[in-house]
């Protein structure tokens, strides 16, 4: 190796990447056109350039159905876009009439009042009485569809907490998990469960034991409220109420619903699923 | 000048699905199982299809997924940054450093491909897995998919001065572990130094001749 060597040999590399500036590009070139053992290291560096792509191209094809697995997951993502857009949208209109809060309490008194009129008064009930009745049907086939699956061991479909936005197209609105680990809860895992000719996510956890479900899903398509009590825990609204020994508390935060079935009691309840969001 | 548009949905689709085959061969160098590999590049598909906003159109949309890919890598396998594993064997590099010779380097060429002889390229999956994870994405990234220095400094986070140092101990650990094999298959015969002898190594000394001169001397 030359004392010219040894000055050229540090920029071979570059020279290969093409990374190398242009004086120094031209020193390199000069060197080259009289030394063999460089124009060898040269097109060894190439060799093995073109050789390490060859092999990791041939080690990685894009297999049968790869393509569709990704196109689908893509797919499946945009869907789960356009759901949340669609619940962000119907925010900001109900926004700009008043806000959830204002409208939960008087949806809920209205309901309250529908029930105390039915029971009150029988004129009154012949003229509401089919509009609040299909209402009151709804809610409570949904309440025993709640706690079926609650009471249902059906395995998990998602145990993973990343994978849990897997589920929500099928659900139709975002899903993150909540950790209730102030509770001592214990996640077990997710299902997608049919309620009221929609989905709902069937989050299990376990307490001491004990097994809750919570279940997530698009409030303005699953109405349970009407069956259930409201009451105030921690300024956020929740309801509550016990079908066939389970209890059942709801709540709704940014057009998401949330309910939770247990056999604790309706204070135990209405206080974890006011912790859910 | 780059600029950030937010591009569609189906758009983003095409162009990602474009880029399916350099994901999946970096993915399966980084993690040296296809399953893994392709749960990688769905994983860096999903986050970069919610952070497609991000995307300056006018700028590498291979580059900027690959990055996605790479920081998925880390924070999902390498959740304490890349492998610094420390590959046995000299750090030297015979076929630069001045130690063998033009036609000794030639005979390991095929010539007609333009790359190394067949017997020595079948071997150059193995050798890349055996790198240090920093050292075989640097060579990846610029001998598979021809990223430039910088784009690669993007990748992975750091300088393109590292870039280019991990680029060369990486390709000299790879051309010492293909000399050594080239030699064991007889492809290479055995090697007299050439070029400057005044820089030639000191012989190693044998361990239990040292201590039988000490015992001597004393």
């Amino acid at each position: 190796m030359t004392s010219s060597c040894r000055q050229i040999s540090p920029l071979l590399e570059a020279f290969g990447d093409e990374e190398l500036a242009a004086d120094k590009l031209l020193e390199v070139e000069q060197h080259l056109v009289d030394c063999d053992t460089c124009g060898e290291r040269v097109r060894l560096n190439q060799a093995l350039h073109v050789s390490v792509r060859s092999a990791v191209r041939a080690a990685a094809p894009v297999m049968p159905g790869f393509e569709e697995r990704i196109a689908q997951a893509l797919r499946a993502e945009a869907l789960r876009e356009e759901a949340v857009d669609t619940v962000v949208e119907r925010e900001a209109q109900h926004s700009r009439m008043l806000s959830w809060r204002s409208v939960v309490p008087v949806a809920a008194a209205a309901a309250l009042t529908l029930v105390w009129a039915a029971s009150t008064s029988k004129q009154q009930a012949q003229n509401d009485g089919s509009a609040t009745e299909a209402r009151l049907n709804t809610a409570d086939q949904l309440l025993e569809e709640l706690v079926d699956h609650h009471m249902s061991a059906r395995g998990p479909q998602v145990t993973e907490p990343a994978l849990l936005s897997q589920l929500e197209p099928e659900v139709g609105v975002p899903l993150t998990l909540p950790s209730l680990k102030a509770y001592g809860a214990r996640w077990e895992g997710a299902n997608v469960v049919p309620v009221n000719n929609q989905h709902a996510a069937s989050l299990r956890y376990t307490m001491g034991g004990r097994h809750v479900t919570l279940y997530v899903y698009n409030s303005t398509r699953v109405p349970i409220e009407s069956r259930l009590t409201a009451r105030t825990v921690r300024n956020e609204h929740v309801y509550v109420g016990t079908r066939r020994g389970v209890s059942i508390a709801a709540a709704e935060h940014r057009g998401v619903g949330y309910a939770l079935a247990s056999d604790f009691n309706d204070d135990e309840s209405a206080e974890l699923v006011a912790a859910v969001y | 000048m780059s600029r950030k548009v937010s591009i569609s949905a189906r758009e983003f689709e095409t162009q990602a699905i474009a880029q399916l085959s350099a994901l999946l061969g970096v993915a399966s160098r980084l993690t040296r199982n296809p399953a893994d590999a392709q749960d990688l590049v769905q994983d860096t598909l999903l986050k970069a299809m919610r952070a497609r906003d991000q995307f300056e159109a006018g700028t590498n949309m291979r580059a900027w997924l690959l990055r996605i890919l790479t920081n998925t890598f880390i924070n999902r396998y390498r959740r304490g940054g890349l492998e610094r594993s420390v590959l046995d064997g000299p750090d030297a590099d015979p076929l630069a450093d001045g130690w063998i010779s033009a036609s000794t380097m030639e005979s390991m060429r095929d010539p007609e491909s333009q790359a190394l002889r067949p017997m020595l390229e079948k071997e150059i999956k193995r050798i890349l897995d055996e790198l240090p994870e920093e050292f075989r994405l640097a060579v990846v990234l610029s001998d598979v998919e021809e990223l430039s220095y910088k784009e690669i400094a993007d990748i992975m986070g750091c300088p393109i001065g590292t870039v280019m140092s991990r680029l060369h101990r990486g390709r000299r650990l790879l051309k010492g572990r293909l000399y050594e094999h080239a030699r064991a298959l007889g492809i290479v015969g055995p090697e007299a130094l050439v070029g400057d002898t005044s820089e030639k190594q000191e012989p190693v000394i044998d361990l239990s001749q040292y201590r039988e001169k000490r015992v001597a001397r004393s």
